[in-house]
């Protein structure tokens, strides 16, 4: 499942794992806590070996992606549970104070005397949530917290999270399938897929530089495009990329020239557009498949020569499925990833080098 | 296919433990045009179901009337309502073949077998089963399985309305696009009236071009998505609807027009005027992405402070504070902003909504 593997995590961070289904998030995350044991190699928490250490002496916090909660116990004693079992004694009116802090974190203080299943599921996973904050841990994991909760009760959690962890200076690891998740509410990320990890590093820096067109494409909400193209060098020192019959374009690569072969065209959807109206771009015919209302955007899935493509307008309007656009490409807004490898070989434009 | 119509229509559910009868649905009206999407959007519990069920003839409502193309159905049994339903989990008859499921509602009903197979062949064409009509239905994947069961619903021409209730809960991600698609193509092609229910806005905004939202068993708004994006009914909807939701600017009123309660935010006076002479609280409504921002100092425009920058790739979103007020406004990737900086922003006249004890004023 996961193979030679290494991370180093520094106090103070969010980090999250960032994959699909499969790549090995939640056996990473559950081998991190001591719920599961490696095969090989070894598990340091601030200098200490803790690879044999039980779960139970780790001093950790893992909250899951079902609400897990004691259903016969109001939310005040699901939130004071961790520390009424705690070794070290916590007297009644300390339980009390930090379980009022701990709600008012995550806007539970108003129903504390209910029990879970008299309240929505956001505030089952808030209360959860809250238990695992409670007790104060050095190191905080979470898998897939948000999954079965329904939109706007996400959006509203993420940004409550994003301030608690903040204030913190233990480590926050996170699992999660969501590029959003990792995007808004993580210092760092870690990309993985196959059990490896594929990049780690600062948030925005991995979103802006993708090691690997893996990265690149599913680190982007909605996916980076990944155009199948060609690259023939010109005599005029241009390089000439080509998508498609009708689609070519001359790019600048920095002085910097590529052998002619097939590469990998990595365009992120809202680098996409339907005007151009500083005549700098490349248009291209395209049919629409689908439009896509998502919040206050609308995603067009376009084909273009049989190439997929999709397109990011920050409005919300509507296409009927079929009708023919001319969509333009920045060419400032261009990776270019190795087609076999997939590894990334260059960048257009030099804003955020 | 019919047009589908609800007036003054009430539910009530006997409530087991408590004793006492629960409004389930209170006073609807709902009319769905002919030949059109729509959809029913709203959180768990907010009677979507139960509609559903009531136009189908499953439930009986407790009063009011159901009417297709204006004749009503009240009493008409599920049978006679010739209204197909496509479900969460998709229902085929897994040992038939896809055409022998997609013929099945015609041959049961005697039709000639020459006119079964015009009808069948041109609903696996418009649905792109075609190189599936001798495949069992039992090996389909889920996605092509639920496109089987629409299609068994509109094989018959006397269908009147197809009801979809979450049909893409169990569908993978990657097949979900083409199940859209499908469902889209095929209410456009044959000029179905669809009704999908469904909590997931993203689902509702993209198919239906009709969207009802619900909370609490009544009818929040009823428009087209972009109506329900740019002109809010109520801060609810505002809300709801758009990522992250409106901004909520709380006011009172003053001797020549209006205040942002808790800020010295300025009011644009086209607003103030407008509000000030208005009973009722005020509460003015400004999306995220409607607010303007500068990094340099605009005469008449808000000085506030960034709390913290929410980046999300494609853009960013400003987390503003003023006084107690805190208010949200989405920049684009580049923005140069920074937490704790202070920047200046501006709430356009025509973008900014101005609610009367929650409803939206006209203006």
């Amino acid at each position: 499942m996961l193979r030679d593997l290494s991370l180093d995590l520094e106090a103070g961070s969010f980090v999250t794992l960032l994959g699909p289904a499969g790549s090995g998030k939640t056996t990473l995350l559950r081998i991190l806590a001591g719920i599961e044991k490696p095969d090989s190699g070894r598990i340091f928490f601030e200098g200490v070996d803790v690879t044999a250490l039980p779960v139970q002496k780790r001093n950790i916090a893992f909250v899951y992606q079902q609400f897990i909660n004691y259903p016969s116990m109001t939310l005040f004693d699901n939130i004071a549970s961790p520390l009424r079992v705690a070794k070290k004694k916590y007297a009644e009116t300390e339980i009390k104070r930090k379980v009022a802090e701990t709600a008012e974190l995550l806007g539970l203080s108003g129903i504390l005397q209910h029990l879970p299943e008299e309240v929505s599921g956001g505030q089952r996973q808030r209360c959860a949530i809250a238990r695992a904050l409670v007790k104060e841990s050095r190191f905080i994991f979470l898998d897939e917290p948000l999954a079965n909760l329904d939109y706007k009760l996400r959006e509203e959690l993420r940004a409550d999270l994003k301030q608690i962890f903040r204030e913190r200076d233990g480590v926050v690891v996170y699992a999660t399938p969501e590029p959003i998740d990792a995007l808004t509410m993580a210092t760092h990320v870690a990309f993985m897929r196959k059990g490896e990890i594929l990049q780690y590093g600062e948030v925005r820096d991995v979103y802006r530089n993708p090691a690997h067109a893996a990265v690149g494409s599913y680190f982007c909400h909605p996916q980076m495009n990944m155009i199948p193209c060609s690259m023939e060098n010109r005599e005029s020192g241009e390089s000439l990329l080509r998508v498609s019959q009708e689609l070519a374009f001359e790019v600048s690569l920095d002085r910097q020239k590529l052998p002619s072969d097939r590469y990998l065209l990595g365009i992120r959807p809202h680098h996409l557009y339907l005007a151009d109206p500083l005549n700098r771009m490349v248009p291209f015919q395209a049919n629409v498949e689908l439009a896509e209302v998502v919040g206050s955007n609308t995603e067009l899935h376009l084909s273009h020569d049989a190439v997929r493509i999709s397109l990011l307008m920050q409005q919300v309007e509507r296409f009927p499925v079929g009708k023919k656009v001319t969509a333009f490409i920045d060419p400032d807004e261009l990776y270019i990833f190795d087609s076999e490898t997939g590894t990334f070989v260059i960048r257009t434009g030099n804003r955020f080098k | 296919m019919a047009k589908i119509e609800l007036k003054s229509l009430e539910h009530r559910y006997e409530s087991s433990h408590k004793g006492k009868s629960a409004f389930a649905i209170e006073d609807l009206n709902i009319a769905w045009e002919d030949g059109t999407a729509n959809a029913l959007l709203g959180p768990s519990g907010c009677g979507k179901t139960t509609i559903l069920n009531i136009i189908s003839g499953l439930i009986k409502p407790t009063s009011g009337e159901v009417l297709f193309d204006g004749t009503r159905v009240n009493d008409l049994p599920t049978r006679e309502r010739h209204i197909a339903q496509v479900f969460q989990f998709p229902v085929v008859y897994d040992t038939m073949s896809v055409f022998d499921n997609l013929a099945f509602p015609l041959r049961n009903r005697g039709q000639d077998e020459s006119v079964v197979r015009a009808r069948t062949g041109e609903i696996m064409e418009l649905l792109d089963l075609s190189k599936l009509a001798n495949t069992k239905s039992g090996s389909l994947n889920p996605a092509e399985k639920q496109i089987v069961s629409l299609g068994r619903g509109i094989a018959r021409t006397d269908t009147m309305a197809v009801l979809l209730d979450e049909p893409l809960t169990v569908i993978d991600p990657v097949l979900k696009l083409d199940l859209r698609r499908k469902l889209r193509l095929a209410q456009h092609e044959l000029k179905l009236t669809m009704i999908y229910v469904t909590h997931d806005q993203h689902e509702a905004l993209t198919f239906a071009d009709h969207v009802t939202i619900m909370k609490d068993g009544a009818v929040m708004q009823s428009d087209t998505p972009e109506a329900l994006f740019l002109t809010p009914r109520t801060p609810f909807v505002g809300y709801f609807i758009g990522s992250p939701g409106m901004n909520r600017l709380p006011c009172e009123k003053t001797s020549t027009g209006l205040s942002v309660a808790g800020s010295p935010i300025a009011i644009q006076e086209s607003i103030g005027l407008a509000a000030n002479k208005l009973d009722g609280t005020i509460e003015l409504g400004i999306r995220p992405e409607f607010v303007e921002t500068s990094i340099e100092e605009k005469p008449s425009w808000n000085r506030m402070a960034i709390r913290s920058v929410d980046y999300a790739g494609a853009y960013q979103v400003l987390n503003l504070e003023s006084g107690t007020v805190r208010i949200k406004a989405r920049v684009e990737e580049r923005f140069p902003s920074q937490e704790g900086d202070f920047i200046w922003a501006h709430f356009p006249a025509d973008k900014t909504h101005i609610y009367v004890d929650g409803e939206r004023l006209d203006r």
